[in-house]
């Protein structure tokens, strides 16, 4: 019945059919939110959503990328805990904020570069290796920071979230970016033009003569990396490092990535559907808090934005 | 005297069981085009991939204008100048045709990096005139068309400047007009020294294309011929040869009774047109063709795994409708072509695996009686002889001939009377083929009626009452009797033969 209602929506509104399930479903977020709450469309409301979404969208962006090569990276909450917890150890160490950025970093990159190779060259299946590395991570948070939350981190840190340059605020220029250099990656090097490739036809790359294991591994490599850029963030917004902050987070980034429009087959994926898709997730979070809606339904709304999110996509192809 | 450009010496290549090319040599000279001939599993794409460097040659020698060389990979073929117009399209779906034609050698941009993608359409779109198309190079390459994919995978070919070019079937998915097209850019290419090596199956193509012909069968080179002088009865001679292995004739006659399974102008999205054909009680009747034919498919429209769009299947006069399931009950019993990925649920026993088509039959009400599974078990063990240890042993580690005997055996729980058997002695050695011809017969001779599709012309001649050839999804003949015969069924099976 759904079907045949949202069939004749759609030769009723041709145009409506070429627009991404996506940016309908952000669109009806927006205008529900908006009549329900005269908070929601202010400027400073607006920018929040922004602000909260940049982690999500930093570590979502990669994502992309692992689930267009037919891969999955379930470790990433963990990691981008893990590297949040470093970056605090390493702050309250030595007080040395580049330090402390760098091996956050370093420490992301090389746990991709772990997952990345364990994957290619064991020829393991992505959902098990990175689950495995999920437990790893987890559980090497705990270590460091003794089951403890380490709060001696310094003022400077914190500036990165709450900081402004030219009145915006400094996680969007993280988010911008990101964005920007990710987009140019994926749509403007031979990388990115492999990553299309190994989803879609990782022995047709591999007879044009492409090291496709190497360009595999980088994936990953990337994505762990970009978890430890974001981590910085992670740190600066609760200007301490806790060892569950981001747990379960792989949840929100996967979602964002299934919204957007990418598939986990043949390397279908389209980076700014990621983008609308981690708004979408970050404006329910926002307006659901809003109308004062509890944070443990705000879990459900998001599963159930990934199952409309992708019947939409289904109608509209049969449509 | 020249030299070839490219000479391969007594190439040989292996997998676990099968000589897939037993010292083969070939070579092919500048200006040329070379055309390799040979039926289904022959060795001739085995070849090609020693060739594109896909597979490493277990033994011989590779030869570039005499000097020795030494393929690893794809890189080292593309080094010699080889390039290779797949038969499986080496496309990316979400890559547009550009990307698709440079991928593995995309052109820099100004900025360190990144790629120039302007000059890569630019040069795309030459290569798109040249052959004619006229379609943006903008364009997703899974937006296309079977045919414009495979002009793409031409245009990918010719746009490397390739001194050695090979083709494996490259007109098989091309309209009329295509395939004039390519035709003469082969002549153009030709005429500035490329040298071509062109695997086909069309008569017609070899004869008018060709300089020279080699043919190959079961992996060994069986000879050379010039088309001038050789006529197609005697290439396909070279073909077919003489096959010496009968372990499997009948020894019986058959009695053909009712018309178990008739198929009535059946059509379906998976490119099978116009298919009628019956198969009686008592009979084995063949459906013969090249990989690709449309064989498979019918077996899979018939069962109701693919969609039919239009004609009727019926089992005893009644008309099959809806899923598999309900094609078991109506007594169709399929014998997959890959019995590992669909026949068998390969960690899991040997008993488990033999029972479960027949449980909805062997227990109605859905409570399962383990004693009554080993009972059963044991009894198609012995009656199939599977060798296995015990009825717990997990069916990986059963040779291909056992496991093909499980996945027989599936089906004698169940009461099926109609049989399809999709190359029922793929990668089985001979003995075990004789075994499992020795199964089929003892069905046939119980009143089952079969369906036998086999690449193996011997099989479908010895062993078949009569047998249809396909050609491109269409049935292209019956041979019954004394016109069943090899020679007969290479000339229906290839186009313009």
């Amino acid at each position: 019945m759904l079907n045949t209602t949202l069939n004749e929506g759609f030769t009723i509104f041709p145009t409506l059919k070429r627009i991404p399930g996506v940016a309908l479903m952000l669109f009806a977020c927006m205008l529900v939110f908006s009549i329900l709450n005269a908070d929601f469309l202010s400027v400073p409301n607006l920018m929040n959503i922004g602000v909260q979404s940049t982690i999500l969208l930093m570590i979502s962006l990669p994502m992309t990328l692992v689930i267009m090569a037919e891969g999955i990276d379930m470790s990433i909450g963990a990691l981008l805990t893990f590297c949040g917890v470093i970056a605090a150890y390493f702050l309250a160490l030595t007080h040395n904020l580049p330090l402390a950025i760098c091996m956050a970093i370093l420490v992301g990159l090389v746990i991709g570069i772990v997952n990345g190779a364990i994957i290619v060259y064991l020829n393991m299946p992505p959902f098990v290796v990175t689950l495995g590395m999920l437990g790893i991570c987890q559980s090497l948070a705990l270590i460091v920071t003794d089951g403890q939350t380490i709060s001696d981190v310094g003022n400077t840190i914190g500036l990165a979230y709450t900081g402004n340059f030219l009145g915006i605020p400094l996680p969007i220029y993280f988010a911008i970016v990101s964005y920007v250099v990710i987009h140019i990656l994926l749509y403007h090097t031979r990388f990115g033009t492999y990553v299309f490739a190994i989803g879609g036809n990782r022995d047709a790359l591999k007879l044009a003569g492409v090291r496709v294991n190497l360009h595999h591994i980088a994936i990953y490599a990337l994505s762990g990396m970009m978890a430890g850029l974001a981590s910085i963030l992670l740190t600066a917004r609760m200007n301490s490092g806790h060892p569950t902050a981001a747990i379960g987070m792989e949840f929100d980034a996967i979602a964002a990535v299934i919204v957007g429009g990418t598939s986990f087959e043949k390397g279908n994926g389209w980076l700014f559907g990621t983008f609308l898709g981690v708004i979408t997730v970050g404006v329910l979070r926002n307006g659901l808090n809003l109308i004062g809606v509890q944070s443990s339904i705000q879990v459900a709304s998001i599963g159930l934005l990934v199952l409309v999110a992708l019947l939409l996509d289904s109608f509209k192809s049969k449509a | 005297m020249t030299l070839p450009i490219l000479e391969l010496r007594s190439i040989s290549k292996f997998f676990p069981g099968i000589v897939a090319l037993d010292k083969v040599s070939f070579d092919v000279y500048s200006g040329e085009v070379h055309m390799l001939l040979g039926e289904n599993g022959a060795g001739k794409s085995t070849l090609m991939k020693v060739l594109c460097g896909a597979y490493q040659a277990d033994g011989g020698e590779i030869y570039h204008q005499g000097q020795p060389v030494q393929i690893h990979h794809p890189g080292d073929a593309r080094n010699l100048g080889i390039a290779v117009i797949f038969q499986e399209f080496s496309l990316v779906p979400y890559l547009n045709i550009a990307q698709n034609i440079f991928l593995g050698r995309e052109y820099s941009g100004s900025i360190p990096g990144t790629l120039d993608h302007s000059r890569m359409h630019q040069e795309a779109k030459h290569w798109l005139r040249v052959l004619s198309l006229d379609i943006d190079t903008h364009t997703l390459v899974h937006t296309l068309g079977v045919a414009q994919q495979q002009m793409v995978e031409i245009a990918k070919a010719l746009s490397q400047d390739a001194k050695i070019l090979v083709m494996d079937e490259p007109t098989a998915a091309l309209s009329d007009r295509e395939t004039t097209l390519l035709f003469e850019m082969i002549r153009k290419l030709q005429s500035e020294g490329v040298a071509i090596i062109y695997i086909s199956h069309r008569m017609a193509e070899v004869f008018s294309m060709g300089d020279r012909i080699t043919v190959l069968r079961d992996g060994k080179q069986v000879g050379s011929a010039d088309p001038k002088t050789t006529t197609p009865d005697e290439l396909v001679q070279m073909m077919v040869g003489r096959r010496v292995d009968m372990a499997y004739a009948r020894n019986f006659q058959s009695q053909p009774g009712r018309v178990a399974l008739k198929l009535s102008h059946l059509c379906s999205e998976n490119g099978i047109e116009d298919i009628s054909l019956e198969v009686r009680e008592g009979e084995i009747v063949g459906l013969a063709g090249l990989v690709g034919a449309g064989r498979t498919e019918v077996a899979r429209a018939t069962f109701g795994v693919d969609k039919v769009s239009s004609g009727t299947v019926e089992i005893f006069g009644k008309n099959r409708t809806g899923e598999p399931f309900q094609s078991v009950d109506m007594g169709l019993a399929l014998i997959p072509e890959s019995r590992k990925t669909e026949g068998l649920a390969l960690i899991r026993s040997v008993e488990e695996n033999i029972i479960l088509s027949g449980l909805n039959k062997i227990f109605p009400s859905s409570w399962i009686n383990n004693r009554k599974v080993q009972q059963i078990s044991e009894d198609l063990i012995r009656k199939l002889r599977i060798a296995t240890p015990s009825g717990k042993q997990s069916t990986q580690l059963l040779s291909g001939g056992n496991q093909q005997k499980i996945v027989i055996g599936k089906w004698l729980t169940t009461d099926s009377k109609i049989f399809i058997f999709d190359e029922p002695t793929r990668g089985i050695d001979v003995g075990a083929k004789a075994e499992i011809f020795a199964l089929i017969y003892k069905l046939v001779e119980d009143g089952a009626a079969v369906l036998m599709i086999s690449s193996e012309l011997s099989e479908i001649v010895n062993v078949c009452d009569k047998a249809y050839v396909m050609r491109e999804g269409k049935i292209s003949g019956l041979l019954e009797k004394e016109a069943l015969n090899e020679e007969n069924i290479l000339k229906l099976g290839m186009t313009d033969a």
